[in-house]
């Protein structure tokens, strides 16, 4: 589980960006100032640090195969070739105007173009940034973005109608339609990095460099080429192409078992890098890197919610710990398509009654020691003015078993508190079940999760025995993440008679945000990510408002019928704990895009 | 001689056809859909489709067995779903890290259990045989990671002698590089070996002791530790070799549990990552390899058995 939150996490991290400068149309300067903590006095101007990772990436090239979702490869390529907008700048919810590669985003008054300013920054090789890096994506792109993993249905660069460079730095992009600036910014365009067009557009290894991305044969030939050199793993740190980069690190080392060594990119434009070497080792499990952690072998490291006992520990041995936010919303998914239990999820009183009867505040203060988000909607709190009043207030369904027998009884079940619950009034009447709904029919549902986190398994036994209050019986399942992902798709009217559409509730852990936090693609009919099938109109178009619309009280209405409307059962979504060596200075606040893993921004005391 | 391992080689030849063809039954009657489980439960079903289609997922099940059994023909073993590198490279890259890891461990086992095992059959009954009886019993009975834990609490945390994790290397020389990162690893493996060899090491020698063969040596006047060097120790490894024969496995399965703790690259993370990824090339790569060094496993120790003691020999004929 842990990879598929820490892959999005990062994909997250890399799309959210773009500040409120860009999103409001204004001119911003790319030198504002860093949220970091200050590095004045005392900062070491090199040093090495080792970070854990529980998984291995497997391609360099940053637009992987679709077939490719091996969520690591962002962790590999971000700090070499950075997205444009950078999310989180210190521990807030913004844009990082030093470490965006744009200078200023500027919409038109229609909001279906805009004008992009990159900054004058250089590429390891010395040769500058220019635009024609940016056409150069982008033609990439609009030849093979079938083959591109995080493209998106309406995303990049279907969505864009013609690219323009009128100088050196300035792109011109126009847009298919208005879209909301914010959401652009924040969202699509932190899904897109800059690639060195004078070192990559070629066809082969030993062919020169030119313009073939500029036909659709040329741009495809280019693509096919670098991603076969993209999946030649032993050739990762050798292979010149890679070695051209603009982020804060070249690869120096790349171990096909997972472990991959980065040196400070000395040509790199942004903030001065003071870890002049990262080494990113791979733990199979969390015991070996807890271990590595308790013996002092490694700088920095997560500490799973299970082990919090080592706290002290691990802080007597020079560590400190930090729990950090994750810009995240975590939540129980209902199949609304199941055959057997589909026609009880469509109605809301139903998924009114089980919210209600699952405590969160109890889940953040005994199972999560205080360190998550309430869960109270589909908006963390952390996001600061994008959380509605209804939200900050503790979200639409308190805690409340009476609530939820209630609202049973009042539609026509016999509520067998500790017993099963039946449907004794099947109809379509307000005191009737509801459609679909025949009489007899058992609240009974089974819930997979995945196994291997203690926290989760209290969590979900709690749930468990809070949801028998009102005779809501729930057969717990559990199963490795990747063993479990194989039984369950994305289900729809369409698709619902598939075998992996025979779930009932899911819970999969969290699902990060951009920078700005849409429901597109989570609660909008046929979202990517909408994986039970909800579907309401009235919820896609308040969704098309906030994405396409411009008006900042649209967000807030959208979010209260979310919260409202339960396309997925809210729960807290718990905080991540960093362990680092207390002698590292920048670790804090930490990037909540990132789980506050930005090597780039540390530097050692001295 | 001749026929008997002609015998013996058409055997295993069948036994292993029977493991991989039983292998492929078992896991692709496994429930869940392959393609889900590697590129997640959102993937779009026109992504489902091309994967399926790039590997051959899309095929019958005799259809797809035919062309894994004509890789293997042909000396693939096809292309690991999540790593999207061919089986044969990434076992290639960590079979020597196990020949080190079991080789170290075992010799380490051996040049513990055999002394050992002589020392408490000749001591038979006294006060050092039934201690040392009682910490066989204790590493024998004790689980891997918990014994794997217990040393590196002691070594690496408390005493910060060796290192928790293997050294992630390239090749297997870099397993040297730092001595401490590999030394618990080894150690755990041979503790727990030692149990098993010492405890037949002891009873063989205590039955080659009763031999009339030895009363006559030592009733000639044979010192005792000639008697031991030259007739007992001899005769009495017969068993050991058939146990060490048989672990030729372990070297090619890796050590599942200590390799997770110790975070080891090796066949055994590879394999249990592949389980938990549904990554049936690797699965199947691992299975058959297995199968095949079960069976050389086996041979060999016959073979040894019957160059080491003629009787075996003269039986077979």
């Amino acid at each position: 589980m842990r990879k598929i939150r820490l892959a999005a996490a990062i994909l997250a991290a890399l799309t959210l960006t773009a500040g409120a400068a860009a999103c409001s149309g204004s001119s911003g300067s790319g030198s504002g100032s860093s949220n970091k903590g200050s590095t004045a006095g005392g900062v070491k101007h090199t040093g090495t640090v080792s970070l854990a990772w529980p998984a291995t990436p497997d391609f360099i090239f940053p637009f992987a195969p679709a077939t490719n979702t091996d969520g690591y490869n962002g962790n590999l390529t971000n700090e070499l070739w950075p997205v444009l907008t950078y999310s989180g700048d210190g521990g807030q919810s913004i844009v990082n105007p030093q470490e965006s590669l744009f200078s200023s985003i500027t919409w038109a008054p229609d909001d279906k173009s805009f004008t992009m300013v990159l900054k004058s920054w250089k590429w390891s090789d010395g040769q500058p940034i220019t635009s024609r890096d940016f056409t150069f994506v982008y033609n990439l792109l609009k030849y093979n973005w079938q083959n591109w993993v995080n493209y998106f249905q309406g995303g990049f660069p279907t969505d864009v109608t013609s690219v323009s460079a009128p100088n050196e730095h300035t792109v011109v992009v126009n847009l298919n339609q208005a879209y909301n600036p914010a959401y652009y910014v924040d969202t699509i365009l932190n899904e897109v990095p800059l690639l060195p067009q004078h070192a990559w557009d070629k066809e082969s290894a030993s062919g020169a460099v030119g313009n073939y991305d500029e036909t659709a044969a040329g741009a495809k030939a280019v693509y096919a080429f670098l991603q076969k050199q993209g999946g030649d793993m032993a050739t990762f740190a050798t292979n010149p192409l890679w070695k051209v980069v603009d982020g804060p690190y070249t690869l120096s080392q790349f171990q096909p078992n997972g472990t991959y060594t980065y040196t400070a990119n000395p040509n790199y434009s942004g903030n001065k890098v003071y870890m002049t070497k990262v080494v990113n080792e791979f733990y199979t499990t969390d015991v070996a890197e807890l271990d590595a952690l308790r013996a002092g072998v490694l700088d920095t490291g997560s500490l799973p919610l299970n082990d919090l006992q080592q706290a002290n520990l691990l802080k007597s041995e020079g560590y400190s710990i930090t729990a950090d936010d994750l810009n995240a919303f975590a939540s129980v998914y209902v199949n609304f398509w199941n055959p057997q239990v589909g026609a009880v999820f469509n109605q809301l009183y139903i998924r009114q009654a089980m919210e209600d009867l699952i405590n969160r505040p109890q889940i953040v203060s005994k199972i999560y020691s205080g360190d998550a988000d309430p869960g109270n909607g589909p908006v963390p709190l952390n996001f600061g003015s994008l959380v509605s009043p209804l939200e900050k207030s503790g979200g639409p369904y308190p805690y409340s078993p009476s609530t939820a027998i209630s609202l049973l009884k009042s539609h026509g079940w016999n509520v067998v508190p500790n017993g099963v619950t039946t449907c004794t009034s099947p109809g379509t009447g307000p005191a009737d079940c509801g459609a679909g709904i025949k009489a007899g029919q058992q609240l009974s549902f089974v819930y997979a999760y995945p196994s291997g986190v203690e926290s989760v398994n209290q969590m979900e036994a709690a749930i468990q025995s809070w949801e028998e209050q009102a005779g809501i019986k729930l057969t717990l399942k559990t199963a490795p993440f990747n063993s479990l992902i194989g039984t369950i798709g994305t289900c729809t009217q369409a698709s619902h008679p598939a075998s992996t559409c025979g779930w009932q509730l899911f819970n999969e852990g969290y699902q990060p945000y951009a920078l700005y936090p849409t429901g597109n693609q989570n609660f909008n009919t046929n979202g990517t990510y909408n994986l039970g099938g909800y579907s309401n109109p009235e919820m896609d178009t308040l969704i098309n408002d906030t994405d396409y619309g411009n008006n900042a009280a649209t967000f807030l209405q959208y979010e209260n019928y979310a919260a409202e409307q339960l396309p997925q059962l809210w729960l807290p979504d718990s905080d991540f704990i960093n362990v680092y060596k207390s002698d590292i200075g920048g670790f804090l606040p930490g990037n909540p895009f990132s789980e506050a893993i930005n090597p780039e921004d540390w530097y050692y005391s001295s | 001689m001749t026929a008997y391992l002609i015998r013996r080689v058409g055997q295993a030849i069948l036994v292993v056809i029977g493991v991989m063809i039983l292998t492929f039954i078992l896991i692709h009657i496994e429930p869940g859909n392959v393609a889900r489980s590697v590129l997640g439960f959102r993937a779009t079903q026109a992504r489902v489709s091309l994967f399926n289609s790039t590997y051959g997922l899309n095929k019958s099940l005799p259809a797809q067995f035919w062309s894994y059994v004509d890789e293997i023909a042909h000396g693939n073993l096809g292309d690991s779903l999540y790593y999207q590198q061919p089986v044969t490279t990434l076992m290639g890259e960590r079979l020597p890290n196990d020949i080190v890891l079991v080789g170290l461990s075992t010799v380490l086992a051996l040049l513990i259990a055999i002394p050992m095992g002589v020392y408490q059959a000749v001591k038979r009954g006294g006060v050092a045989d039934n201690l040392l009886t009682g910490v066989s019993f204790t590493l024998y009975s004790m689980p891997t990671f918990f014994l794997a834990l217990l040393l590196i609490g002691l070594f690496c945390v408390q005493t910060h002698i060796f290192l928790p994790t293997a050294p992630q290397v390239q090749n297997w020389t870099g397993l040297f590089a730092d001595p401490r990162g590999i030394a618990l690893p080894v150690i755990t493996l041979a503790l727990l070996s030692v149990a098993g060899y010492s405890r037949y090491m002891r009873s063989s020698v205590i039955d080659t002791l009763a031999q009339d063969y030895l009363k006559v040596a030592r009733a000639k006047g044979l010192p005792q530790r000639l008697l031991l060097f030259r007739h007992v120790l001899r005769n009495s490894l017969l068993p050991i070799i058939t146990l060490v024969g048989l672990s030729l496995p372990a070297v090619v399965s890796g050590a599942v549990i200590s390799e997770d703790i110790f975070n080891f690259p090796g066949m055994g993370q590879l394999f249990f990552n592949a389980a938990t990824q549904h990554d049936f090339p690797i699965l199947l790569g691992s299975t058959l390899l297995v199968g095949v060094a079960t069976v050389i496993g086996n041979l060999a120790a016959d073979i040894a058995y019957g160059i080491l003691d003629p009787r075996v020999r003269h039986v077979s004929h």
